[in-house]
């Protein structure tokens, strides 16, 4: 099983390299953020007293790169119909469940390498100085992009219109980003949207990577939650997810509708 | 299972809903045979072949493959089985190599093994030349030649093909044929395969019809063809009524179709001189063929029967 599994990544992970045009133009967002959106609003909140906004948005674009690198990819991998693979993947001798958590874990390689990449860009202009914990800041970007990936399997094996990539970048990714804390803290958000932000799993991903990158930012640019909670949070939910993911997927109804719509070449029974 | 038997299913059923998609299917395959299951489109034949192949769950009855229950054992079941889908399980963007080794991993073989086991059965098939091209640069034949290699590379016991040949022209179609006619050979493989192109199951050990989920016949292809006819006796006319009135007594009930007729004949014996002399002057034509498996998918597929 562990040789499946291994071929699995790796056959994910190559196709992600294949495609190198992806992987760069992700990149694309994050500097627009970082030097557009950042510069601006920068220039503002520092006329009014509050200096380095844009440096305090390096953790929440990091995480986000990871949110739509991994959460996509472990979406699109899950129902691969047109590559033909899913349909080897379905007769081979494993258990279902193998497959969600082979699948989920290439999308967080994917959703890693891009926040690497976007690391590679920001250490040498000096966006991550204040980083002195490597080892945390690792934990932070696994446990996140682990995170990710895991809403992103578990939001595909309940959906059916799974190539309607604008419903859930409406509905799931841009919501779990603008809700988290990314953009600005959220210790002065009103009741509703703080309650949100709070319930949104992907925010302590993003204060996780706070205490990894903003230890020492002034406030109010600084994590918000205590370590232990993040990393409680980001666990606890990645585990659920994946746990309801693979007993879902297992479940006789799915995995027959995933069967007819791979192996019917004009629909019938 | 009870006995040595590669596949064996009793009242196995499935329905979606109201809508019975097949009903308590009882099948006998014997190890190392080769079993067609025949019927038109919405007969039930892929839904059979997902249950045999732990696809889909069977609503009532029960079912082993080598040996294995399917419910109960379905790993064991997938890991004795190779499947061949009416769409390709290719990943078109790796090379034929790439993705041969793959669907090794997959089953769990070393590196060396699924590459050894590659390069048999791409010398099987004659394909060792396009090892290292991309699938998407082969034909349709090939392609379908690259994934039956892929479905037989752990050495499953059973091949399950489900309609394997849909889609290609007849040249493909054939050289398909001439690779599982050499799996069957060389490796004594059971084979199971659906289809609905008569031709294609004629070399079967023994053939199933399928209508609306049920068996309508079964057996050699050569007992089912005798026992539907020995001869179709085809009438072109003008008044078809006619025709029908005079031959129906002797012969019974005709297929119709558009001023053609068939009847079907029993006797072995029966030559055009023993049909009456004034039948020529109602008719277009007579033409008197053998029966084959075509006419008895026919009349088990006519209306009302």
């Amino acid at each position: 099983m562990w040789r499946a599994i291994k071929a699995m990544i790796m056959r994910d992970l190559t196709r992600m390299v294949r495609q190198r045009g992806r992987l760069v133009s992700a990149m694309v967002r994050p500097l627009i953020w970082l030097f557009v959106i950042g510069s601006g609003f920068d220039a503002l909140l520092s006329a009014a007293g509050t200096p380095n906004y844009r440096q305090s948005l390096v953790p929440g674009l990091l995480s986000m790169v990871m949110l739509f690198g991994a959460l996509l990819a472990s979406l699109s991998m899950v129902y691969d119909k047109e590559s033909g693979v899913m349909r080897m993947l379905i007769v081979a001798p494993f258990p279902r469940y193998v497959i969600i958590l082979a699948r989920t874990a290439s999308a967080t390689m994917v959703g890693l390498t891009q926040a690497l990449m976007l690391i590679l860009i920001l250490l040498p202009l000096g966006y991550l100085a204040d980083t002195h914990n490597v080892g945390l800041l690792v934990g932070a970007l696994v446990c996140t992009a682990l995170l990710c990936a895991s809403v992103g399997t578990l939001i595909a094996v309940f959906s059916k219109a799974l190539d309607d990539f604008a419903v859930v970048m409406n509905f799931f990714i841009f919501p779990m980003y603008f809700l988290s804390g990314a953009l600005y803290p959220i210790g002065q958000l009103p009741g509703v949207l703080k309650a949100l932000v709070l319930i949104n799993p992907f925010s302590y991903g993003v204060d996780l990577m706070k205490h990894a990158l903003a230890a020492r930012a002034s406030p109010p640019f600084g994590a918000e939650f205590a370590l232990y909670q993040d990393l409680l949070v980001l666990v606890g939910f990645s585990a659920l997810a994946l746990s309801i993911a693979c007993y879902r997927f297992s479940q006789a109804p799915v995995f027959e509708t995933l069967a007819r719509m791979l192996s019917h070449r004009r629909g019938g029974f | 299972m009870p006995n040595a038997l590669a596949i064996e299913s009793r009242s196995l059923s499935k329905s979606y809903g109201c809508l019975l998609a097949v009903d308590a299917l009882d099948l006998s395959v014997a190890q190392g045979s080769f079993f067609g299951l025949l019927g038109r489109n919405g007969s039930g034949k892929t839904t059979t072949l997902h249950m045999l192949s732990t696809l889909v769950r069977p609503s009532a009855g029960q079912a082993w493959v080598g040996g294995y229950e399917v419910v109960r054992q379905p790993v064991a079941v997938r890991r004795a089985i190779g499947v061949v889908f009416q769409e390709s399980a290719l990943d078109r963007t790796l090379t034929v190599v790439e993705n041969l080794r793959f669907a090794g991993a997959l089953a769990g073989l070393s590196r060396r093994i699924a590459r050894q086991r590659g390069e048999e059965l791409l010398t099987l098939f004659d394909l060792t030349e396009k090892c290292h091209a991309p699938v998407s640069t082969l034909s349709g034949g090939l392609r379908r030649a690259v994934d039956i290699a892929r479905g037989v590379l752990h050495r499953p016991r059973i091949l399950i093909l489900d309609e394997p040949t849909i889609g290609l022209d007849v040249i493909n179609r054939r050289q398909i044929w001439r690779f599982l006619q050499r799996l069957r050979t060389e490796e004594g493989s059971t084979l199971m395969l659906s289809t609905h192109y008569m031709d294609e199951v004629e070399g079967c050990d023994e053939v199933v019809f399928m209508k609306g989920g049920k068996t309508i016949g079964q057996g050699r292809p050569a007992a089912l063809v005798s026992g539907v006819a020995s001869f179709i006796l085809e009438i072109e006319t003008e008044t078809p009524a006619l025709s029908t009135q005079e031959l129906t007594p002797r012969f019974g009930e005709p297929l119709a179709e558009e001023g053609r007729l068939q009847f079907r004949i029993l006797d072995r014996d029966f030559a055009l001189s023993h049909l009456p002399a004034h039948l020529k002057h109602i008719t277009r034509g007579i033409h008197l063929r053998r029966a084959d498996l075509n006419d008895v998918y026919l009349w088990l597929n006519r209306p009302g029967a």
